[in-house]
């Protein structure tokens, strides 16, 4: 019955206008990072953007491959955070917000296929998000005639790449549980929205190694050297949190009331 | 055989209970009529029926067999609870592809069966969004029906319908149960329940008052001739003085509850002839469900 519950979610994606929006918002970072590009060039222009200048210069950001496929793991590993608790928080979060939920619960498809499906669903659009990401990234950059890479640099970069991915993908079951438990979008927003400051603001204080949702911008490299920061202890508490969003997922749909 | 059957089935909300010690049985090819006021704890029990709720205590048993997680009967059972919504994005088609495959059906015609069937076909591909709360009712249906179920328990299903779809409901229901079907029907349309139940159970404040079969209902229907004359003053004292208990109802009639009279209402007519005051109108009237189930209510909360 898991391939029902697949087909049964696959018709249901295939009319999503929202996927499109998700799309569209993802491929903002390699934009900017072409515009960067185009404005670290023009030393006029540059000196006009008081604020592009600076940012370029914190981030260490040169016209090269090298900076931007860090640009493009960055948006993965920190921008991810919030469009993937996105996607995770539409598909779990839209039973309640279409009341077709109380449809799903009384079917020979057990719940937890039904789940299952979604998890693999949410797993699927993420993962055609960072790969139009990529495919986005390296059309801007053929465009702007980047300096052709060294191979070892780009393969570097596209395993980091795909290792965020995967990091980042890993933190949506809680947000599945959220959005189940809240029963619709507004409780899993909050929730992407609070992990997102607080991923900030403890990566920050330098405790960020510890706390899962700033894991894959530390790995991103997105606050320098992540392999000083990140050790066996971070990553296993970022599968630890995933397992148990997973978890109470499947639990509280199960054995929870389903009152709506 | 029964098909539904429920032991002592209490729920808690808080300190409230949502039902309290309820125990139904419901036999195949019965069409069961629920009725309560609002916040009765109709909905409550129809979810713990379908497992979506908890009950704190007692048990429920589908076709026997009693419903825990792993219940495996669900391809028996078509439900419809509350106001049926589908994937607004979705053609009608589409939302019952969905159900087609969670329901692991193998016969493709099935949807398009059941759409003729609900007269959906002109809006076969029309999103659910743009479909009137008729049709929406009618797709919430189509879902329940798909898989032609041995048991369907409906919450409010000819709500938002027209007279016509009204009837279109009735005629398969009754079509349904004819071919073996059990119906567990709830709603506050009482006069369309009366018309296709043969068995009603009454749920007040959680608990089940009252439950009894269409004959035992007609045996408690209360019965009385109303009366109205010229003068109906001097009426009441003209049958009080041939030995009839009287009342006069704020609509000014004259309302005769002694089973004499309603075997025999032609005495009445002619004693009030024989006096001077023929009656205007004189009629049997016979209470109906809803005037029933409104007194039964009424008479749990005064003792």
């Amino acid at each position: 019955m898991n391939g029902q519950a697949l087909k049964a979610e696959w018709i249901k994606m295939k009319r999503a206008r929202i996927r499109w929006v998700t799309f569209v918002a993802f491929s903002l970072a390699p934009v900017l990072g072409g515009v960067f590009i185009l404005i670290i060039r023009d030393p006029v222009a540059l000196s006009k953007s008081g604020a592009f200048s600076t940012k370029a210069q914190v981030m260490n950001f040169s016209a090269d491959w090298n900076s931007y496929l860090m640009l493009l793991k960055q948006a993965v590993g920190v921008g991810g955070i919030l469009v993937f608790g996105f996607v995770a928080s539409w598909i779990f979060g839209r039973e309640y917000s279409d009341g077709t939920a109380k449809d799903l619960l009384s079917l020979p498809t057990s719940r937890a296929r039904i789940l299952n499906a979604k998890f693999v669903v949410y797993a699927v659009w993420c993962a055609a998000l960072a790969v139009s990401n990529l495919l986005t990234g390296f059309l801007i950059g053929s465009i702007l005639q980047l300096p052709a890479p060294e191979t070892s640099v780009v393969l570097g970069h596209l395993n980091d790449y795909c290792l965020t991915t995967l990091l980042t993908v890993l933190l949506g079951t809680p947000i599945a549980f959220f959005a189940l438990w809240g029963k619709g979008y507004l409780a899993p927003l909050a929730f992407v929205s609070l992990t997102l400051v607080f991923a900030q603001v403890i990566a920050a204080t330098g405790y960020g190694s510890y706390f899962p949702w700033s894991v894959p911008g530390l790995f991103s490299g997105a606050a320098g050297s992540y392999k000083e920061q990140l050790d066996i202890v971070s990553y296993s508490i970022l599968v630890g949190t995933s397992i148990a969003g997973y978890t109470a997922t499947v639990m509280f749909w199960r054995y929870a009331d389903q009152n709506k | 055989m029964e098909v539904i059957a429920t032991q002592s089935l209490c729920k808690f909300f808080g300190k409230v209970p949502a039902t309290d010690h309820i125990s139904i049985h419901v036999k195949q090819g019965e069409i069961y009529g629920f009725l309560g006021l609002n916040g009765a704890g109709k909905t409550t029990l129809i979810r713990i029926l379908l497992g979506m709720i908890q009950p704190d205590q007692g048990n429920v048993y589908l076709f026997g067999k009693k419903l825990t997680p792993k219940f495996e009967g669900w391809n028996d059972v078509g439900y419809l609870v509350e106001t049926p919504f589908a994937y607004p994005e979705l053609s009608v088609t589409e939302n019952l592809k969905v159900y087609h495959a969670l329901r692991g059906l193998n016969d493709p015609a099935s949807i398009g069966r059941i759409i003729d069937r609900l007269k959906l076909t002109p809006y076969a591909h029309t999103t659910a969004s743009a479909l009137s709360l008729g049709n929406q009712q009618r797709l919430g249906l189509a879902k329940a029906l798909l898989h032609r179920p041995k048991l369907l328990i409906l919450d409010e299903p000819i709500n938002g319908l027209d007279p016509e779809g009204i009837v279109e409901v009735r005629e398969l229901l009754l079509e349904m149960a004819e071919q073996g079907a059990t119906i567990f029907l709830s709603s506050h349309i009482l006069g369309e329940i009366s018309k296709v139940a043969n068995r009603f159970g009454i749920i007040h404040r959680g608990k089940l008052i009252r439950e009894l079969t269409v004959p035992e209902l007609k045996e408690q229907l209360v019965k009385k001739v109303l009366i109205q004359t010229r003068d109906n003053r001097k009426a009441l004292a003209c049958l009080a003085d041939g030995g009839y208990t009287t009342t006069l109802s704020p609509e000014n009639e004259i309302a005769v509850g002694d089973p004499a009279a309603i075997a025999n209402p032609e005495k009445l007519s002619a004693l009030l002839a024989a006096a001077g005051m023929p009656p205007i109108k004189i009629v049997v009237e016979t209470e109906d469900l809803e005037m029933y189930f409104l007194r039964t209510i009424k008479n749990h909360d005064n003792t």
